[in-house]
């Protein structure tokens, strides 16, 4: 129940209380609903929409916003998966393959068995589930640090998912995921769909992570698992859930990124995803430490991130200054973590 | 635990930085792939001894494509097993790495001169580091030649070209101008910044949109990579940033049907015009839709049987006339004696009317 994430003493803990079988009501300590770093990071994509805006006029405009919107959502559904893995102290990088494998799998379901829009999600999120279990179960059983495990799964998925696409585009996908697009389609009273669903989807975990004891045994774990499993944390049954969690969601990120190509999909698919969700969340001021950080931050990372992106299309620029962009937020991202960091131990 | 966290924590950054270092190891193939060489040799003398002796009649050809799997070689791999079936004496043997990657292109170079095959053609990922590789074959008595993409620094006997850059440029302006009424603003979706055939087109656009349609403008020329997503969202931005666009141009095979699918979100069919280097099958809803108004490539099918017939004249020890009879489809192959070049043949503009003619 202790939780890590904030600098005053836990009065949770039984250790400085009388013995007395006083029945106070515990207060739970949360730490402040919106962190320092979010509010840094809404104030820079305020700044830089309203500078976009004035730099080229067709910046702040539905026909503009939507389809940036639409861009973010898959970056930011995964993001999530990916910030309780994070904060667990873990990492994945095979999301990219997973979403290769998902997105393969079911654009084929759609041309050739021609399935309708829920079932064809359900099976993406569910063959997610399989490949997030896979590195669940070997993360939490076998005690070998995430990264060594999902880089060995991203070459076995990516394997996977080059037999399945068997040497052929997948030709023909027919509109069914336009729901999630970037077209008139995907959109209600002007939100895109694919958007609203990732913010809910967002605020769920948001909540979950802060208000439930489960959720608060992720930043336990990613504080200190040894300390945790004392504690009474089943810490292997979470872990493993926090794979699961990123596996569905890239399932249902999958089918956001067949809705937002063409009717085409090749071997690209999903390919240096896992590097644009990890970027997403590290910007978003989750510490890759493990014990801190909030899905909201994930969100405000991804969107920055595009921002930048289309931002740079839009005025003109060449298109490898994103990357540039990119890469010094990510740079300033942890070295404020850092110093954060530093600070608290000194104190 | 403090301790054993950092130190997870620099694993986590040692491994990331490998992987991102893997991804673009392209020129330090020597020192990378000395593991794998020795096992793609050992793998190859043993193939070469269990399936030596049966085939001495025919001559050995041997393409490696930059990239395995992918609809457009395989399309070549299907027109190079036509040619050698036609041919009758030609032994066609494909084999491409499976990411494109210049090392493991490499290996399977290294593998094809172990088997002395006796035509050696390749479609290099990195010309500069595939020279070598062509000279040690050249040593080891195999002919060498590109196709697809050229090594013009390396040994090679001839260069087996899809198109030139001139028609391959000249085709794309030419339709897209049709389309937009030769006048107006457009932009180009590319894809790789550094793709030297896309570079090569690009400037011929450039040149000759400046000759030919002097009302006509290219406003941008943004760079995807091999995202489709991307490639969509980039194409969408420039619409945005462009109210007066009429006109896109997608590149490469991601990036021309990701500019169709953007200007059919956006609902704007028939107010922007998308022409692009797409594959038919690929192409063929947006043609259908008008969101594409043609795609400029090559017959690829017949690209790999011209391949397999170069590599079996060269085999044979036998030139390349001025102008070439290949087969029924193909009676008037040029040859270039100056650069040593075979010209498949005029760029081909894929349209809704003849896109059924292409399985691939």
């Amino acid at each position: 129940m202790s939780v890590h994430t904030d600098e005053r003493p836990d009065p949770g803990l039984p250790a400085g209380e009388p013995p007395a079988a006083r029945p106070t009501p515990r207060r739970r300590v949360l730490p402040s609903p919106v962190s320092g770093q979010e509010l840094v990071l809404l104030g820079v994509i305020v700044v830089l929409w309203i500078v976009l805006a004035f730099a080229t006029p067709a910046f702040f405009t539905a026909g503009s916003i939507q389809p940036l919107l639409v861009a973010t959502a898959p970056i930011a559904l995964v993001g999530i998966g990916m910030t309780i893995v994070i904060i667990t102290g873990g990492i994945d990088v095979s999301v990219g393959a997973a979403i290769m494998v998902c997105a393969v799998l079911t654009a084929k379901l759609l041309v050739d068995a021609g399935l309708s829009l829920l079932p064809a999600v359900l099976v993406s999120m569910a063959v997610g589930a399989v490949l997030g279990l896979v590195n669940g179960v070997l993360i939490a059983y076998g005690r070998v640090h995430a990264i060594i495990i999902t880089f060995g799964t991203a070459n076995l998925f990516q394997w996977l998912g080059l037999q399945i696409f068997a040497s052929k585009t997948v030709n023909g996908i027919p509109q069914t995921f336009d729901v999630f697009g970037r077209g008139v389609a995907g959109r209600t009273f002007g939100v895109p769909h694919a958007f609203l669903i990732t913010v809910v989807i967002a605020a769920l975990a948001w909540w979950y992570l802060r208000h439930t004891a489960g959720g608060r045994h992720f930043y336990a774990i990613g504080g200190d698992a040894n300390a945790a499993r004392l504690a009474g944390i089943r810490v292997q049954r979470r872990v493993l859930l926090a794979y699961v969690i990123t596996g569905v969601l890239v399932g249902l990120g999958a089918c956001f990124t067949i809705a937002q190509g063409t009717s085409t999909l090749d071997q690209s698919v999903g390919s240096g995803k896992e590097l644009a969700v990890i970027a997403a969340v590290v910007i978003g001021g989750t510490s890759i430490m493990g014990g801190r950080g909030s899905v909201l931050g994930t969100l405000l990372g991804a969107l920055l991130v595009q921002t930048v992106s289309s931002g740079v299309t839009q005025l003109g620029w060449n298109s490898n200054l994103s990357d540039l962009f990119v890469g010094v937020f990510i740079i300033i991202a942890v070295g404020a973590d850092l110093l954060r960091e530093r600070a608290r131990r000194a104190r | 635990m403090r301790g054993s966290s950092k130190v997870t924590a620099m694993v986590a950054v040692g491994v990331a930085a490998a992987l991102v270092l893997t991804g673009c190891s392209k020129k330090n193939e020597d020192a990378a792939g000395g593991g794998a060489t020795s096992a793609a040799s050992s793998a190859a003398s043993s193939a070469a001894t269990s399936g030596g002796g049966s085939s001495s009649e025919k001559v050995k050809v041997a393409f490696v494509p930059k990239l395995q799997g992918v609809p457009y070689f395989e399309a070549m791999n299907t027109g190079g097993q036509e040619a050698a079936a036609a041919l009758g004496n030609v032994e066609w043997l494909y084999q491409g790495p499976t990411q494109a990657d210049a090392a493991a292109q490499a290996d399977i170079v290294r593998s094809f001169i172990q088997q002395q095959v006796d035509t050696l053609i390749v479609a290099p990922n990195d010309p500069d580091s595939m020279a070598p590789l062509l000279q040690q074959a050249k040593d080891a008595g195999i002919h060498v030649a590109t196709s697809d993409t050229d090594a013009p620094t390396s040994v090679r006997e001839v260069f087996v070209n899809q198109a030139s850059a001139q028609g391959i440029g000249e085709g794309l302006t030419d339709a897209l101008l049709d389309a937009m009424g030769g006048s107006g603003k457009y932009a180009i979706v590319s894809c790789g910044q550094t793709a030297e055939n896309l570079n090569s087109w690009i400037e011929v656009q450039k040149a000759y949109t400046a000759e030919q349609y002097p009302d006509a403008e290219i406003v941008d020329i943004v760079y995807a990579g091999e995202d489709q997503a991307r490639a969509t969202q980039q194409a969408t931005d420039l619409m945005n940033a462009h109210p007066d666009l009429t006109g896109l141009v997608g590149e490469c095979t991601s990036s021309a049907p990701g500019v169709a699918q953007a200007v059919r979100d956006a609902g704007r069919i028939g107010q922007v015009f998308t022409v692009g280097l797409g594959t038919p099958q690929s192409m063929k809803p947006y043609l259908a839709d008008g969101s594409s108004s043609a795609s400029i490539l090559w017959d690829v099918e017949n690209l790999g049987y011209l391949t397999a017939w170069a590599g079996a004249q060269l085999a044979q020890d036998q030139s390349f006339e001025a102008t070439n009879d290949v087969s029924d489809t193909l009676d008037a192959v040029e040859y270039d004696d100056a650069t040593k070049t075979l010209l498949l043949g005029p760029a081909l503009a894929i349209t809704a009317e003849n896109v059924d003619q292409f399985s691939y």
